[in-house]
């Protein structure tokens, strides 16, 4: 102590007061840089020149942070092609989505009774907590993007083959384990939407062989998503993903570190590697050149993040989960879309004619057991990744020039196709042109589906509270009410849908027939008003039929803004 | 092709990047300051009023499935099942000048010292060991899953929501809860031996029973009510809707019997009635006497 007080009084006097803060405070700033002083990291901020020794190197050796990155690129790669800092941006939206799931966490209990009130309290009671939370929802959905993006660029420019097999290999369990963050994320505000979504996910384990059952009553706690279930997504979704994702993340890195980002194929001979033997002339530091892009390109996805999730983005909240009603036409995330249109495929060789593959099917099943549904869903499903693991084991073409891989660049692009057509079939419109996918009940229920929706904001809750006018009003012709433009114009609408049911048949060949409908709007209290659309219609047998769908709607509820 | 090369060969120069990145790091910070200030000026507030409509709105989907059979349509309760909830004997009288409801009279005389809603939640979560008057058929059951009922507490909740949002909208009761406790029993004129035919039609061949109740007759819970359904079927005539031809209660009686879809009305017990479900055969597969015998019973309920 005595001697601390002695140098410090010593340099006062010496030196002054001032000149002495100042030096021990970039003293403790150079500790905390682990080798940069204050005008150090300006001159890197300002793209100066490293002075000579470069302590810009220091950081690298010393520090954590900086250690897995490397001191110096290609100037090849430092270009927006080849990487278009995919990678780069992977890792920013995994860093804020745990800085903002870390907000969100606060506030919320995993449990039937507390989540989704907690989920109203986020919204209603919280100040940043939409907007947080659309950060995080908003977020999620573009790593999901960012993630696959990335994945094909490296399938692109070939960077998954020797040396950096591995490396691939981390990316795909990466791309699986964003995946599964989001999908587990989805039954946490505890709504219809969550929970319908995520039984369907969980029921196709379910019908795996053999071990189907007890994957799904491990996953969901119970033969029925509910308090058990719950927390284990939640456990899924804030310890084990983001644990393996972590993990995995400092693995990939490392190798890309080790590896260096592979140069653009055409500068290499075939089977060359060349990324890590760079001569001083092609050199770009990462300090400040890289660092400050970085830094920058951050910048700009956190405003644009922001900036989208503090207006348009809205991430929806459906009404309190119901495990006893299961909205119509429920549907997993988009990114499982692809899986929900596997499912679909009606037979195991879906490209005979049709009586000899349900001859196929029936010999199949009773050989090995299996059905149309397991061989798409449950075997050929999960076997897509691992053959995304093994692409670049089994790959046998040495080059990485686009020219001498023709072959697998059409596949690679069969297979994007094949995703995106399947994922319009897992939608309940189908595919637009071959209608495959096609899911839908007789049409009167549809018509009611298409504007009164089970879960969402459909067009009758989007016309304005004042303008649905009490009273019965036909739609066959469409009744005009008074000063109700927009009321008016749903029904409208509504007689054009059924007329053009009752003129087409939908992809099932089912015709709206003999169909008249009317709307009657009740005011039941003060400010909410019951709205009920009644259908009638002949069924296929020549009976008459009524359908009809209720909706209460107040006043304030502020659908519109959706 | 130059254009593309262009844009993926783009160096940023280090004025760009200086000023991207501030630009960024300002936009960032500002937006949420805005979003910031806006959620604590009104912007939450907001969220929370329309959240409240949202769950008012699930609140009557779950009244009108669970609660509307015994306390009518508008809260004006229904004779001998349950009491009214939207009068100012219970809910308290509306003040608009303040926007909230007075003291109940209800709670004060059973001593509830809790709140409205409160009293609204224990009651449809629990229900009520003993009835607190004898003009009810059966004392409130339990509905909370808990207490072996069909709902989960936030459906409860949303339902004592709704109720209290009757407030502004209060109607004249139908069957009020009697505040001290014993009221008047209800009497009725004994039945003519034809009327008692009739009773036994509607109870034996006819099957109406199965879909329609009276009260300390039949319990169905399809079709409508027939409960007084002599002084309902007079303002059905009178319905600006209505397309029938019958001149009186008994015409009207026999019509809907014979020919159901005449008029279809909107009070059944889990919503509006829907047309075609009661038979249109009953004017055929009745013999002539019984029908009348049956007429003249329910025109006996007023
Ligand atoms: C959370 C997910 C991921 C993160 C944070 C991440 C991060 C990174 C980063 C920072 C790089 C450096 C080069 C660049 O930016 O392109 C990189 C390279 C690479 N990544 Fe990923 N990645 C992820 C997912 C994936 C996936 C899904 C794959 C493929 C299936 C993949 C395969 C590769 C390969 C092969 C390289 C080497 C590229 C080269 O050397 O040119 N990564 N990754």
């Amino acid at each position: 102590m005595a001697i601390i007080g002695k140098r410090l009084v010593d340099q006062v006097r010496s030196t002054g007061l001032k000149a002495t803060v100042a030096q021990r405070l970039d003293d403790g700033f150079t500790r905390l840089t682990s080798g940069l002083s204050w005008n150090d990291v300006r001159g890197v901020l300002r793209g100066d020149p490293p002075g000579k020794p470069n302590n810009r190197v220091k950081p690298h050796t010393e520090a954590f942070w900086f250690h897995i990155r490397p001191t110096f690129y290609h100037e090849a790669v430092t270009t927006l092609y080849p990487t278009f800092r995919l990678g780069y941006m992977s890792a920013l939206f995994f860093a804020i989505e745990i800085i903002t799931g870390i907000f969100l966490m606060i506030f919320y209990t995993p449990s039937p009774e507390r989540a989704y009130q907690n989920m109203l309290d986020i919204l209603t009671n919280v100040p940043f907590g939409q907007l947080m939370r659309d950060m995080h929802r908003l977020g999620a959905e573009v790593m999901v993007v960012v993630v696959t993006i990335h994945m094909w660029r490296t399938f692109l420019t070939a960077s998954y083959k020797k040396p950096r097999q591995f490396t691939w290999f981390t990316g795909v369990i990466l791309l699986i384990v964003t995946m599964f963050l989001s999908f587990s994320g989805y039954l946490l505000p505890w709504d219809q939407l969550a929970l319908w979504a995520v039984t369907i996910g969980t029921s196709m384990a379910d019908a795996a062989p053999l071990v189907g059952p007890q994957v799904n009553l491990l996953l969901r706690g119970a033969p029925d998503i509910g308090a058990g279930g719950l927390l284990r997504f939640y456990l899924f979704h804030v310890v084990l993903f983001p644990l393996i994702g972590v993990i995995f993340v400092a693995v990939h890195y490392y190798k890309v570190v080790r590896y260096g980002i592979s140069l653009p194929p055409e500068m290499e001979g075939v089977g060359e590697d060349s990324a890590r033997k760079v001569g001083p002339a092609k050199r770009v530091n990462f300090m400040p050149d890289i660092l400050t892009n970085e830094l920058v390109y951050a910048a700009i996805a956190i405003a644009l993040l922001t900036i989208a999730s503090g207006t348009f983005y809205n991430a929806a909240l459906e009404t309190h989960s119901n495990p006893l009603v299961t909205p119509n036409h429920t549907v997993a995330p988009w990114y499982f879309y692809w899986l929900q249109g596997l499912i679909k495929i009606p037979h195991i060789l879906p490209v005979l004619p049709e009586a000899l593959s349900t001859q196929f099917d029936s010999i199949m099943f009773n050989v090995l057991g299996i059905t149309p549904k397991i061989l798409w869903g449950i075997i050929i499903g999960p076997v897509i990744p691992l053959l995304l693991m093994v692409v670049p084991y089994i790959d046998p073409n040495p080059s990485r020039r686009y020219s001498d891989r023709k072959v697998m660049i059409t596949l690679g692009v069969i297979f994007e196709v094949a995703i995106l057509y399947l994922s319009l079939a897992g939608i309940p419109t189908g595919v637009p042109v071959t209608r495959f996918g096609f899911v839908g009940g007789d049409p009167a229920s549809e018509i009611a589906q298409e504007f009164m929706p089970d879960e969402g904001v459909g067009k009758v809750k989007r016309v304005p509270w004042d303008q649905l006018a009490v009273g019965t009003w036909q739609i066959v012709p469409p009744d005009e009410a008074p000063n109700a433009p927009e009321f008016n114009h749903l029904l409208r609408e509504l007689q054009q849908d059924m007329d053009h049911r009752t003129r087409e048949a939908d992809p099932n060949g089912k015709k709206l027939s003999g169909g008249t409908a009317n709307v009657r709007v009740k005011l039941i209290q003060p400010d909410v008003k019951e709205f009920t659309l009644t259908i009638s219609f002949t069924d296929d047998k020549g009976q008459p039929q009524q359908y009809s769908k209720t909706n209460y709607l107040h006043r304030n509820s502020g659908y519109e803004k959706e | 092709m130059n254009f593309i090369k262009r844009i993926i060969t783009f160096q940023p120069s280090w004025t760009l990047r200086i000023i991207t990145g501030m630009v960024s790091v300002v936009a960032f910070i500002s937006m949420c300051l805005i979003t910031g200030v806006l959620d604590i000026s009104g912007a939450m507030a907001e969220r929370d009023h329309e959240f409240t409509g949202r769950n008012i709105e699930a609140g009557a989907k779950y009244y009108f499935d669970q609660c509307a059979r015994c306390h009518g349509g508008k809260g004006e309760g229904v004779d001998g099942l349950g009491p009214a909830l939207s009068y100012d004997g219970f809910l308290g009288k509306w003040d608009p000048a303040k926007n909230t409801l007075g003291q109940s009279a209800r709670l004060k005389a059973i001593g509830w010292t809790s709140s409205l809603k409160g009293y609204i939640e224990a009651v449809t979560a629990a229900g009520m060991p003993i009835k607190s008057s004898p003009i009810w058929e059966n004392p409130h059951p339990p509905f909370a899953l808990a207490y072996g009922g069909p709902l989960r507490d936030d459906q409860i909740k949303n339902i004592a929501t709704f109720v209290v949002n009757w407030g502004p909208g209060q109607v004249a009761p139908v069957a009020t809860q009697p505040e001290g406790g014993a009221g008047p029993q209800p009497t009725a004129a004994p039945l003519t031996a034809q009327q008692e035919k009739g009773k036994q039609v509607f109870l034996g061949a006819a099957g109406c029973q199965a879909c329609h109740a009276i009260r300390g007759v039949a319990a169905g819970a399809v079709g409508p009510t027939m409960n007084k359904l002599a002084t309902t079927a007079e303002a059905r005539i009178k319905d600006a809707a209505y397309k029938g031809t019958a001149k009186n209660a008994l015409e009207y009686i026999r019509e809907s019997i014979v020919n159901p879809n005449v008029f279809v009305v909107a009070e059944c017990p889990t919503g509006a009635c829907i047309a075609n479900v009661m038979p249109a055969t009953f004017g055929t597969s009745l013999q002539p006497d019984d029908l009348n015998a049956l007429i003249d019973y329910l025109g006996s309920l007023k």
